[in-house]
């Protein structure tokens, strides 16, 4: 369409000039040196208790891509009958860039999902054998999706990293043979039996090296305006072992050797950091999911309003910011929540028994609710979540008063597997006199949680500032 | 009657909801909408030049494109495309700038009920963070009718099912909840209690659509007051997007 040709965005020659002589004295145009990273956050989705988990959110800088990775059973390949199924589709959604059209994917589209295809399939990262069930006849095929939302350069390693966090936290439900003659596959619904994850043996992180300029300067990590002006582009996948999975250099300048062998260097060092990036956002995300399921057995033998409940959870966000500030931040509002969750539970009771009573039964239930406390915690996760913080705060007062009749609501059907417990005044002095005891008032408890993190805020642009 | 929902709330109380502004870089406007877990992501770009070929060129066009989560494209993406697309054009004033496209992006990040809904929400929002005039908002509310004849809002995904039928409404944005004498009146009725789009699914009886109707818009006029707060608020801290 002639119009839309309009639209298209391109570099100017005074732009152009002035990221290569910037290069040249080793300066990048949003401060980087030239071998370095942008920073990457990794985030997971939310899970609801049915579906398999498995998506995954990276922001790269400014590139963010989502992924998500779905299970299902079909008949294998014929020549590969033993093998389970590895798809990998990826949608260069037009919201990412203006000159992404919708439909059809276009060559670099193509392009990307060939590279983290071939970083994932041939040097058998994902172990498709393990996916088989009934050879010749039923066997999984793993689905990867890939939105890129956002462009901001470097979308094939971003979407790596999206497609290796997906996997790494996807679940896929235990089938076993049963039937008569051992040919009937049962598939066992999460409730019943835990959902397994993928056999990773290794993780292949792609890492870009763009070539600028006359004489070939390397950068890596480019952003958009960067590999705009490029006259040349590398990727290599490569893990943590230094074995390369995958090179892709498709047509661009000419690139001496050496040049070569330097980039495959810097991409196996980059390669060690990134993987220890991924390890950690999955193993803090495979933590709290393991402390939701604890708490999931003494509830799901009881009311089945609690499996609906808990069915219900919220956003979980695993940043990678500061790690241990964060983490610590994270242990202390599970400790809130436990406690705001005990107190309000106990305050949805009206019978009154005698305060002995009510201690013993109290710690029995404070124990049960801590537990408790990661999936009760969602709903007002929630409203400190970084996108709400952004939107308002003055719309927290609605948020509160939302979450907090949403999580009142939510605790009295839990109340009902529970023991009737003592008076509010009693509850709320006893926890009071505990230890352990945090705010109480579950306005303050919002505020304080979401407090830290303005807190933290403005203490970092005051330094900033200063 | 009151009843117990699976998750706890009455039948007229809302999901917490939560709205971002300005959550991408390269797209003019974005905003992200979440209803309890249903989450979507939408994204405008425009106007740009040039319209469709059986598209008006003496007014804007509007054009929609809704991402699925996962899975290809199929005919009920195209319907949920049709029906933003014709809100939208409603609430949009075209007049202003004939011959252009602007096109509004649409992502399922999760869908758990009220899809449609949190996806007009969320393209409202990106709307206005994109700084498209607008003639005024839309708000847009899911309506369950359980058994018993009760209406209940915001359904999750097991909700929907359940549920004998469900109505979609979008109503405009109305800019004070309590109606002074002197309003704008089309037809005896004022302008703020129209519906902008409904669209339903199941059986319901007429009485029972009515009072779906009169439940939403009673919830509309909190979710606006919400809205904008939410939306006036943002500083305008962006630098320019052109590039």
């Amino acid at each position: 369409m002639d119009g839309r040709l309009a639209n298209r965005w391109r570099l100017t020659v005074n732009e152009k000039k002035f990221i290569e002589t910037a290069l040249a004295s080793n300066l990048r145009i949003d401060g980087r040196n030239p071998l370095e990273y942008r920073k990457i956050i990794i985030k997971f989705g939310r899970q609801v208790a049915w579906e398999e988990d498995g998506s995954s959110e990276v922001h790269l800088g400014q590139t963010h891509v989502m992924g998500f990775v779905t299970g299902q059973l079909v008949q294998p390949y014929q020549d590969r009958q033993n093998e389970g199924m590895l798809l990998i589709f990826t949608e260069f959604s037009p919201m990412a860039d203006p000159s992404f059209e919708p439909g059809h994917p276009g060559e670099s589209a193509v392009e990307l999902g060939r590279i983290v295809d071939r970083g994932l399939r041939d040097s058998r990262a994902v172990d498709t054998e393990s996916l088989c069930v009934l050879s010749g006849k039923l066997v999984w095929a793993i689905r990867i999706d890939l939105h890129i939302v956002d462009n901001g350069g470097n979308l094939i390693d971003a979407a790596n990293i999206a497609a290796l966090a997906a996997l790494l936290t996807f679940r896929r439900p235990e089938c076993t043979l049963g039937g008569d003659d051992g040919q009937e596959v049962i598939v066992h619904p999460p409730e019943e039996r835990e959902p397994l994850p993928l056999i990773v043996h290794h993780l292949p992180v792609a890492i870009t090296f763009a070539f600028l300029g006359s004489e070939g300067k390397l950068v890596v990590d480019p952003t958009y305006s960067e590999e705009a002006v490029m006259a040349g582009r590398m990727i290599a996948s490569v893990n943590a072992n230094g074995d390369i999975c995958a090179i892709q250099k498709a047509g661009g300048e000419g690139v001496p050797q050496s040049a070569i062998m330097h980039c495959l260097q810097l991409a196996s060092m980059c390669a060690i950091s990134i993987t220890k990036k991924i390890n950690s956002a999955v193993e803090a995300y495979s933590t709290e999911r393991a402390l939701r399921k604890i708490k999931r057995h003494p509830t799901v033998a009881g009311n089945v309003s609690v499996a609906g409940s808990d069915v219900k959870e919220q956003n979980k966000t695993v940043e990678q910011v500061g790690g241990s500030d964060l983490s610590r931040h994270h242990i202390e509002r599970l400790k809130l929540v436990s406690e705001e969750t005990c107190s309000r539970s106990n305050d949805n009771d009206g019978d009154i028994k005698s305060s002995e009573q009510g201690g013993t039964s109290r710690g029995e239930s404070k124990a049960m609710n801590f537990l408790g406390g990661p999936s009760n915690w969602d709903p007002y996760l929630k409203g400190v979540d970084h996108d709400s913080l952004k939107a308002n705060v003055a719309s927290h007062g609605i948020l509160t008063q939302h979450m907090e009749q949403k999580e009142r609501e939510q605790n009295s059907p839990k109340m009902d597997t529970q023991k009737r417990t003592e008076d509010i005044k009693q509850a709320t002095l006893a926890t009071d006199t505990s230890g352990t005891a945090l705010e109480m008032n579950e306005e303050r408890t919002l505020k304080d949680a979401a407090k830290p993190k303005n807190k933290r805020r403005k203490r970092a642009s005051s330094m900033n500032a200063s | 009657m009151e009843s117990e929902r699976d998750d706890g709330r009455s039948p007229s109380q809302l999901r917490p909801l939560s709205c971002a502004r300005n959550v991408l870089h390269r797209a003019h406007g974005s905003a992200s909408w979440s209803q309890g877990d249903t989450k979507v992501l939408a994204a405008v770009y425009g106007p740009k030049a040039g319209t469709k070929k059986n598209e008006n060129p003496e007014k804007a066009c509007i054009e929609v494109i809704w991402k699925p989560k996962t899975g290809q494209i199929g005919k009920q993406e195209k319907e949920f495309e049709m029906i933003l697309k014709r809100t939208l054009q409603s609430i949009c004033i075209l007049t202003l700038n004939p011959n252009t496209t602007t096109s509004i992006i649409v992502q399922v990040v999760n869908d758990d009920g009220a899809l449609l809904v949190c996806a007009i929400n969320a393209a409202c929002a990106a709307l206005i963070d994109a700084g498209i005039p607008l003639k005024h908002l839309a708000v847009a509310i899911c309506c369950c009718l359980a058994e018993g004849g009760y209406v209940i809002l915001d359904p999750t995904k097991l909700e929907e099912q359940k549920m004998r039928g469900f109505a979609y409404l979008v109503f405009p944005n109305s800019v004070v909840s309590v109606l002074p004498k002197g309003s704008s009146r089309v037809e005896g009725e004022p302008m703020e209690h129209g519906i902008i789009t409904s669209v339903t699914h199941g059986v319901m009886s007429v009485e029972e659509y009515l009072k779906c109707l009169e439940r939403g818009r009673a919830a509309s006029t909190k979710l606006s007051d919400l809205l904008r707060r939410s939306l006036q608020s943002q500083l305008p801290s962006d630098s320019s997007k052109a590039v």
